[in-house]
């Protein structure tokens, strides 16, 4: 049984987002890089799974040599080897293609990954990747049990949640509560230190062109109502703002 | 952008707003046919486009796999493909690329098109920042719900032309187990007016005064991630950066801090109230209007206030 945990390293999220005027792109100064939450949520998943009912767990991170130090922090937490896909990807179809060819050469039972990655929020790679693979694909699952080849899922559904059975493989994008986020015991460390991280080339294969990032604020009234005049709030909302 | 399929929303079978919007925009770009795709039952018979559109239907069914959806593949290869924003949808579409070979851009804010080319605006960073992207393969794209139609106007409604039922086969062992759908409450992603509390709440017995709020309002209610972390509601009012993202003409935050996690998933708001009884509290840089008070004492009096209206 072996588990394909996709990640994305992504800015923190208390970051304060910035343009590099050199490159008319979001600049990377001054942030601090974690596995995006969702990714984290489903490799806790992962982990369980193989602490439970046995599985052998592989990382995979499109992206550049400045993510091995997060790499490194899911060997810490249980998993077991990891790739790294080396190349700056720059659309979901990039990083789900590379999925998708090193599957081919690597296969494996379920991949999970996190149902959106909390930078570019496209949330469509693992439906790429179940695609293209031809495995069934449910997100944003909340609920994953695994008996032998069959899989028991709760699915976040427009208006609801379902519960669903299938078997493997899938593709499957997570949110919470699946797991809850884990920290890296100190065997763990150590032990990560050892375990591989093999590095394969990137091939981009379309044709999308990033022209320039911008900053999206919005102006805000910022206009304090004393609370002994409270409902005045309800006046303004009808005649300021025309929201009622 | 001779050809273009519409994956469609529907409420009580006919086109929600989003989707009618959807058909005058692409309208602009002078199609020559237009496929409109339909989730479930409808009693489509006109709808509102520059030229007659066929309806295909799905029949209910999982459409969760790449068997499943082959069959819609067929019958938009070639197409451009548009969808607002869904879950589904965004799972539909995503499978359709990957059966199609298609390049897909999700989370579109803003959408050009001229001598073959698209201009594309997508919000990142929940919204945070822009990224313009140009791009003359992309051939699905999933609007975010925000999406600015701002410049469309409604276009008359035509007869359909034709309506077909592509129906659910799959050759995959997927099977619902059960549905739960979420009854009584006003679907959050939806909704026009939302009031949100937090941790300031103290206790999830204490909820009635918000919902007290929102029903005077006709509001959907929602809370902060400890909130539902805490159990204290269900995960799907959990609003944020690792949440469900609104863009309500209207949010009231109760006993919220603000948070940039928090703010992440409504500064796509359009007006935000923030009560909160510390006047220091972060989320007043981030308001409309501000209400410093107790939430015991604010929320019931604003829900009398709309009463005796
Ligand atoms: C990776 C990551 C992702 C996260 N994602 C999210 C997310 O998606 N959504 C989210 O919400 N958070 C998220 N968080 C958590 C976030 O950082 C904050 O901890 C959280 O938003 C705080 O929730 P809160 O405002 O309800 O609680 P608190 O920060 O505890 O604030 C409670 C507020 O209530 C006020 N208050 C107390 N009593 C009263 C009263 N009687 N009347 C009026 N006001 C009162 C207090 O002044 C305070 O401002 C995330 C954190 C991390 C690390």
């Amino acid at each position: 049984m072996k588990i394909l945990v996709c990640i994305s390293c992504v800015p923190d999220t208390t970051s304060k987002i910035a343009i590099d005027p050199s490159t008319s792109q979001i600049s990377s100064q001054g942030l601090t890089y974690i596995v995006g939450p969702y990714d984290d949520y489903a490799l806790s998943r992962a982990i369980e799974l193989k602490e439970s009912n046995g599985a052998e767990v592989i990382v995979l991170h499109v992206g550049g040599s400045e993510s091995e130090a997060l790499i490194r922090k899911c060997l810490a937490l249980g998993a077991d080897s990891a790739v790294r896909i080396d190349g700056n990807p720059i659309s979901s179809t990039q990083i789900a293609d590379a999925i998708v060819d090193y599957v081919k050469q690597n296969p494996v039972d379920l991949i999970l990954m996190g149902k959106e990655s909390i930078d570019y929020n496209s949330g469509i790679v693992h439906g790429l990747v179940a695609g293209a693979l031809g495995y069934v694909h449910f997100n944003p699952v909340m609920h994953l049990d695994l008996a032998g080849n069959d899989l028991q899922l709760e699915v976040e559904i427009d208006g609801g949640k379902m519960e669903v059975s299938c078997a493997l493989p899938a593709v499957l994008g997570c949110q919470e509560p699946i797991a809850e986020w884990k920290i890296p015991s100190m065997r763990g460390i150590m032990t990560a230190r050892t375990k591989e991280i093999s590095v394969l080339p990137l091939n981009p294969t379309d044709s999308v062109k990033l022209v320039k990032a911008s900053i999206a604020e919005t102006a805000r009234r910022n206009k304090m109502i004393d609370a002994a005049d409270a409902e005045t709030l309800i006046d303004l909302l009808k005649t300021e703002t025309n929201v009622l | 952008m001779k050809n273009v399929a519409i994956i469609a929303q529907t409420k009580e079978g006919q086109l929600n707003e989003a989707t009618n919007q959807l058909l005058s925009f692409v309208s602009k770009f002078n199609p020559e046919k237009i496929i409109l795709v339909v989730l479930g039952e409808n009693h489509l018979s006109s709808v509102g486009c520059s030229v007659p559109v066929d309806v295909i239907s799905l029949s209910d069914g999982l459409w969760a796999d790449t068997s499943a959806v082959s069959s819609l593949a067929n019958a938009v290869k070639g197409y451009t493909v548009f969808g607002i924003k869904s879950i589904q949808i965004d799972n539909i579409l995503s499978l359709l690329a990957s059966c199609l070979k298609a390049e897909v851009v999700s989370g579109v804010q803003h959408l050009g098109y001229s001598a073959g080319v698209f201009s594309i605006g997508k919000s990142i960073f929940s919204g945070k920042a822009m990224l313009e992207i140009s791009s003359s393969t992309a051939s699905i794209f999933s609007l975010n719900r925000n999406f600015d139609f701002s410049d469309v106007s409604e276009l008359p409604a035509k007869a359909v032309n034709s309506t077909s039922v592509l129906t659910y086969s799959s050759e995959s062992k997927s099977a619902i187990t059960a549905l739960k759908p979420i009854t009584g409450t006003i679907p959050l992603p939806d909704a026009a007016l939302v009031v949100s509390a937090g941790r300031g709440l103290k206790d999830p017995s204490n909820w009635t005064i918000v919902e007290d709020l929102a029903n005077a309002l006709g509001a959907a209610t929602a809370c902060s991630k400890p909130v539902s972390d805490l159990n204290w509601r269900p995960h799907h009012e959990h609003v944020g950066q690792t949440g469900v993202k609104v863009s309500p003409n209207l949010y009231i935050a109760c006993g919220i801090s603000g948070a940039i996690q928090h703010l992440a998933g409504v500064n796509g708001s359009r007006i935000i109230v923030v009560i909160n009884n510390d006047p220091e509290a972060p989320f007043f840089k981030h308001a409309d209007y501000g209400i410093v008070g107790d939430v015991n004492d604010i929320l019931p009096r604003l829900t009398k206030k709309l009463q005796s209206h």
